[in-house]
């Protein structure tokens, strides 16, 4: 357990419980045919929340400081991964889903091992090929098949 | 009409050859999560919504909620049998469930009764499912009928118990456990109030309107989640899988375990039952029950054939208990429960006591598959086990990226919203951080299920009595629920300073 952690997400947790809080009064309090409104909910929940993380910084503070347990982190493949996979969010819409997918899965399986590229190609190409076309030509799905400037 | 004909009417349903097909693709699917390593069978649930939504698209909406949830429904108990698999072979458990089956299990393996160790196990869990089922259509009655008497204050009080149930055995830390069912609640509540019309904490984004849709979050925090975690958490693949040989027991074996099973049947499916105790609770139970009442306890944790039939039966017992206040309370009593109302909600479908009036074909027609889907688990896990074994040796490399690419397809063709695939990413990367740190991920996403539902109970119910908070204290039922989850809250904190050690629950 990482006392650091818990005590940046303690104040984390206690900004959105207030923020909720803080939110929820600029609601109406009260609806038609009913004195109680939909900010209460929200309100009580906020509180709860910001209640609950001042017991988690107590928690964290009180407990002693216990030796970080040294683990290697793989950060090299996870970053390639995480931003693969944002572009290939960002551009799914534009560029399509075969080309988009296709270039994800390869990029990925080369990060996380490097050999058998061909292998790697071939996979990557059949699973875009055959999603898009189960999707969209036989279950009648929309996806974005090719890139905008195509069609 | 009476309980034997709406169960033959289920099985009439159950067995349309696409119904047979999607209950034989969910238990292959669930076997396959199940043997997997990193994939739980919550988020193997999670990631097939999509997909199973996709599928039945062409359907009718009730025969469609029906198929999904059949196939769903057959990932989550084929699971349990799967997660015995690399347990006994591997000595490294397929799910958190199947934990304590590596003590015996392992044991078993490494003196050439695999073979045996493996059959126990899928005969066991088979007999778990179907007593559990048997035991649901004798209480899906009468419990629906008790459930359909409650009115809003009852139904928020024992909401409020689910959620507590949940949170007080998810983690090692309730406070944590508890912030994150907080958590859940108020993303739930993100959206367009569905009493007053007005939007709530939407900045004026049109995306925000709807509501944050609880598939994105739920396929992100777990699915995504343990994806980051095998990426960064590299392990090297180790051990040989262990040579399978000669798969009928013995008549002793046989022997041994026949009083095991019976009991892990029993035992599995009352903590089924119980809100927040699931499948992983049980096995652990039943290995001790079974440990304490052996005469020879010191040959466990060295190959007593008692210890994988007792715990494997159990597992299976829960994860078909669990499925009972789900369908007739409409309180899901675990994370990958939750899913499932999650996913039948999508359909319109509303779990509860009116789900067995409104909608009988779903379920009827689930409880009939279950059964037909434990006899293809038997079938599939006592000759084809050598096979499943087999896809251990998936390679990471090729595995976690596909997995990657499912979640986004599956995001996408239901929401199609570049927006949602940018949160499933962020909630892939807050999940692998959350539970990293012992935040339970299950919580939170049955708050955001139950969230919506408890809100519109407190709201009707404080309407009926004018804004009087003392109803939920005067009405004794609610009330009874209510000291309940105070209870539940609080005897693991005092138990806790008393220096004993609480068991927990660290489902998927």
């Amino acid at each position: 357990m990482d006392v650091k952690f818990d005590r940046f997400a303690s104040v984390a947790f206690l900004a959105v419980g207030v923020l909720f809080m803080i939110g929820s009064r600029k609601l109406a309090s009260s609806s038609y045919g009913s004195s109680v409104g939909p900010d209460i909910f929200p309100f009580v929940l906020g509180l709860v929340l910001a209640a609950l993380s001042i017991r988690l910084f107590y928690e964290a503070y009180r407990s002693k400081r216990q030796e970080a347990r040294k683990e290697k982190l793989e950060y090299k493949p996870f970053i390639i991964i995480f931003l693969s996979t944002l572009l290939y969010i960002l551009t799914l819409e534009t560029i399509g889903y075969v080309i988009t997918t296709f270039l994800f899965l390869f990029v990925c399986f080369q990060t996380m091992e490097r050999n058998k590229w061909v292998t790697s190609l071939i996979i990557s190409a059949g699973f875009s090929g055959i999603i898009y076309f189960l999707f969209v030509n036989v279950l009648k799905g929309t996806l974005p098949g090719w890139p905008i400037w195509f069609s | 009409m009476g309980t034997f004909d709406y169960l033959l009417q289920g099985f009439e349903t159950a067995l349309t050859w696409y119904n047979i097909l999607f209950a034989f693709f969910g238990v292959l699917i669930g076997t396959a999560v199940g043997v997997l390593p990193g994939i739980g069978p919550m988020s193997g649930v999670a990631l097939l919504i999509p997909v199973t939504a996709s599928i039945t698209g062409g359907l009718p909406q009730e025969q469609a909620a029906t198929s999904a949830i059949i196939l769903l429904a057959g990932v989550y108990y084929g699971a349990m049998y799967g997660g015995s698999t690399t347990s006994i072979l591997l000595n490294t458990p397929g799910e958190s469930s199947s934990v304590v089956t590596t003590l015996d299990g392992y044991q078993m393996a490494k003196k050439g009764r695999a073979g045996s160790a493996l059959s126990i196990s899928a005969i066991g869990s088979f007999v778990g499912g179907i007593v559990t089922l048997i035991a649901m259509i004798a209480l899906a009655k009468p419990l629906s009928a008790i459930a359909i008497k409650f009115g809003p204050a009852e139904y928020f009080s024992l909401m409020l118990l689910g959620l507590a149930a949940v949170s007080g055995l998810a983690g090692k830390s309730v406070t944590k456990a508890l912030i994150m069912t907080v958590c859940g609640l108020l993303i739930g509540t993100i959206g367009i109030d569905n009493v007053s019309g007005i939007a709530r904490f939407t900045f004026d984004l049109p995306w925000l309107y709807q509501g944050i849709e609880f598939l994105t979050i739920a396929v992100g925090l777990f699915a995504l989640g343990e994806v980051f975690k095998t990426i960064l958490e590299k392990e090297e693949d180790d051990g040989e899988i262990t040579k399978i040989n000669n798969l009928i027991p013995s008549k002793e074996e046989f022997k041994e375990s026949a009083g095991p099973i019976a009991r892990g049947s029993l035992l599995g499916f009352f903590v089924g039952i119980l809100p927040g105790a699931g499948a992983t609770l049980a096995s652990f139970f039943s290995y001790l029950m079974e440990k304490r009442i052996s005469k020879k306890p010191e040959k466990f944790g060295t190959g007593a054939i008692a210890g994988v039939a007792g715990p494997e039966t159990a597992n299976n017992a829960a994860s078909g208990g669990a499925m009972i206040p789900l369908l007739t309370l409409g309180i899901p009593g675990s994370g990958t429960t939750a899913i499932l109302m999650g996913a039948l909600m999508m359909y319109n479908v509303q779990p509860g006591p009116l789900l067995f009036e409104d909608h009988p074909q779903v379920a009827w027609g689930l409880i009939a598959s279950m059964f037909i889907g434990n006899l293809m688990l038997l079938i599939l896990n006592l000759p084809l086990v050598k096979v499943f074994a087999k896809i251990i040796e998936t390679p990471k490399k090729y595995l976690i990226p596909i997995i990657i690419a499912i979640s986004i397809f599956g995001v996408y063709a239901v929401q199609v919203s570049t927006y949602d695939l940018l949160l499933l990413l962020g909630c892939g990367v807050l999940g692998y951080f959350l539970s990293k740190n012992d935040y339970p991920i299950a919580p939170l996403v049955l708050g955001l299920v139950l969230g919506p539902m408890i809100e519109n109970n407190m709201r009707r119910a404080l309407t009926i009595s004018d804004g009087d908070y003392s109803l939920f204290f005067t009405r004794p039922l609610s009330l009874a629920f209510l000291i309940v989850t105070a209870l539940w809250l609080l005897i693991p904190v005092l138990l806790k300073k008393r220096g004993k050690d609480v068991v927990i629950n660290i489902e998927g």
